[in-house]
């Protein structure tokens, strides 16, 4: 199930999301990506890719965030921070 | 922005757990901050899903009979596919007298219900305030040692002081790590899911899923919709749309390299889920975690000051949770009115949510599977193998073929031996059926 960004649709369409001034998503550490983490797992696993791989670094589209919460717990080397978007911010459903 | 400087109770977080225990205390005549970081309650919020009659109309007796309720459809058929490449294996129910009032279960849609719900301990004289995002917690010494929650701090540093913090905050459950409350969850427990509404005129429902008018159908799908992972698809009939969910286990996802987008987009093209669905127009989608820890998961549960209840407590069961958050917010509710009564607000006093909590059935259904996060992180093909071998053997014992009954058996027998050893099918099994929540 790779290149997902080519081949599918774009999730959001229907998704009302109002992004707070500030990310609320942090790479703790641009190295352990660089170095450690073999597959990027973030890039997939996320349901609205937020994540995205481009030359030497992870790119974090927080504006996408619909708040699922398995990002901080599904990086393998807990290497992002993720805390709520301020109060009325972020995704509305 | 706050009425008053102290409340007897604050509740952090509007779903069904913090609005329960709103409208239970307001009832009681406590003052009560509902505190929602959304910008209405169920801004943020998904289920598959139901809402379960019995805990609810412990409530609000007769709900369905209430102003502007947003119920979707009331379930009477449920059924359980084990879904193959192209079949599937069905097992269900459907019956009329749930129908009728009081009902088993209704369908919602939160975005719809949490609103509504918050509302109900509004009128009851809970202050709600939304766009409010609780940081932290605020102590007050007790004595030398001591000290209790009195308290939260909000995002810019404002202050609403209480006698009792209830924290209903949700799967994440940050403000419950940081009362030191909660371990961080591991990615195998937790699940990870995405959903989909898709508008459907109810006439097409009704004809498509066998219903009249009012009337709802549930259907769990094992197998095809996650494989290669363990967990779950699932179609719930609304009153003009549907809901479609397809989700597993967190480490699978992330092991097998699944992206829970795709699975839905590839459950969506099954060929008898695509009938189901044909027509219907996408309108919104959502994604979210289940904590499944399980029963040795369970944070604790009471502390000086306070409770914590629902999601934020990590109170799922199979496939129940919204129904044990309202349940355990109906107990935080009857706990810190108790120490209000008292002006007390200790652990010793608020011990009693805790026991009534480890005296109620689904702490014994979640104590009695304790071992089946550890099972299907062990045997992650067991779905898979019991949804291929029962699609199999279905595919044989249905054919009209030229064999005598007696050799038809023993083929049937011996495919599901060659499989693997009977016990392994068996144990796959029982595991599964308290996964897919028909235990």
């Amino acid at each position: 199930m790779s290149d997902f960004k080519k081949s599918v649709r774009d999730p959001l369409e229907h998704v009302r999301i109002i992004p707070d001034e500030t990310p609320h998503i942090f790479i703790k550490d641009d190295k352990i990506c660089i170095t450690q983490c073999e597959n990027k797992p973030c890039t997939y696993y996320c349901p609205s890719r937020v994540y995205y791989w481009e030359k030497d670094s992870i790119k974090v589209l927080y504006d996408r965030c619909i708040e699922c919460g398995a990002c901080p717990y599904g990086c393998p080397y807990q290497n992002i921070a993720w805390q709520f978007p301020g109060g009325g911010y972020g995704v509305v459903y | 922005m706050m009425g008053n400087d102290r409340y007897n109770a604050v509740v952090v977080g509007a779903g069904p757990a913090g609005s329960t225990a709103a409208l239970m205390m307001a009832k009681n005549n406590l003052s009560v901050a509902l505190l929602e970081r959304g910008r209405y309650p169920g801004s943020k919020n998904m289920t598959g899903g139901t809402v379960a009659s019995m805990p609810f109309r412990d409530i609000l007796p007769e709900y369905w009979k209430m102003e502007g309720i947003p119920l979707e459809r009331r379930i009477v058929s449920d059924e359980l596919w084990l879904l193959d490449g192209d079949s599937a294996v069905r097992m269900g129910f459907t019956g009329r007298r749930f129908g009728k009032a009081p009902f088993n279960k209704h369908t919602i849609l939160r975005y719809k219900f949490d609103g509504w719900y918050a509302n109900q301990a509004v009128k009851a004289g809970a202050e709600l305030i939304c766009n409010c995002l609780a940081v932290d917690l605020v102590y007050h010494k007790t004595g030398l040692m001591s000290k209790k929650v009195d308290g939260v701090v909000l995002e810019g540093g404002d202050v609403i002081h209480a006698d009792v913090v209830i924290l209903a905050e949700g799967a994440q459950g940050s403000l419950v790590q940081k009362a030191g409350l909660r371990k961080r969850l591991k990615p195998n427990e937790m699940t990870l899911y995405v959903k989909e509404v898709l508008e459907l005129p109810a006439e097409k429902i009704e004809d498509r899923f066998n219903l009249e008018r009012e009337e709802g159908a549930s259907i769990g799908m094992v197998g095809y919709p996650t494989s290669p992972a363990i967990g779950k698809g699932g179609i719930w009939t609304n009153r003009d749309s549907l809901s479609i969910i397809v989700g597993g286990y967190l480490n699978q996802i992330v092991g097998k390299g699944l992206s829970p987008l795709q699975l839905l987009d590839r459950y969506k093209e099954h060929p008898l889920v695509k009938r189901l669905i044909e027509g219907a127009k996408p309108v919104k989608y959502m994604a979210h975690i289940i904590p499944k820890g399980g029963f040795k998961k369970i944070p604790t549960l009471v502390d000086d000051g306070i409770i914590v209840a629902g999601d934020a407590a990590e109170m799922i069961s199979g496939s129940r949770g919204m129904d044990l958050a309202m349940i355990t917010g109906k107990f935080a509710a009857e706990a810190a009115a108790q120490a209000c009564a008292l002006d007390r607000y200790g652990r010793d006093v608020l011990a009693s949510y805790e026991a009534r909590i480890k005296g109620s059935f689904f702490y014994r259904n979640m104590k009695g599977h304790k071992n089946a996060e550890a099972y299907f992180n062990r045997y992650q093909d067991s779905d898979f193998l019991i949804t291929k071998a029962t699609n199999d053997l279905a595919y044989k014992f249905f054919e009209q073929n030229l064999e005598s009954d007696k050799n038809n058996m023993i083929k049937m027998a011996e495919e599901l031996i060659n499989m693997q050893p009977l016990g392994k099918t068996t144990k796959d099994i029982l595991f599964g059926l308290q996964n897919w929540g028909v235990l």
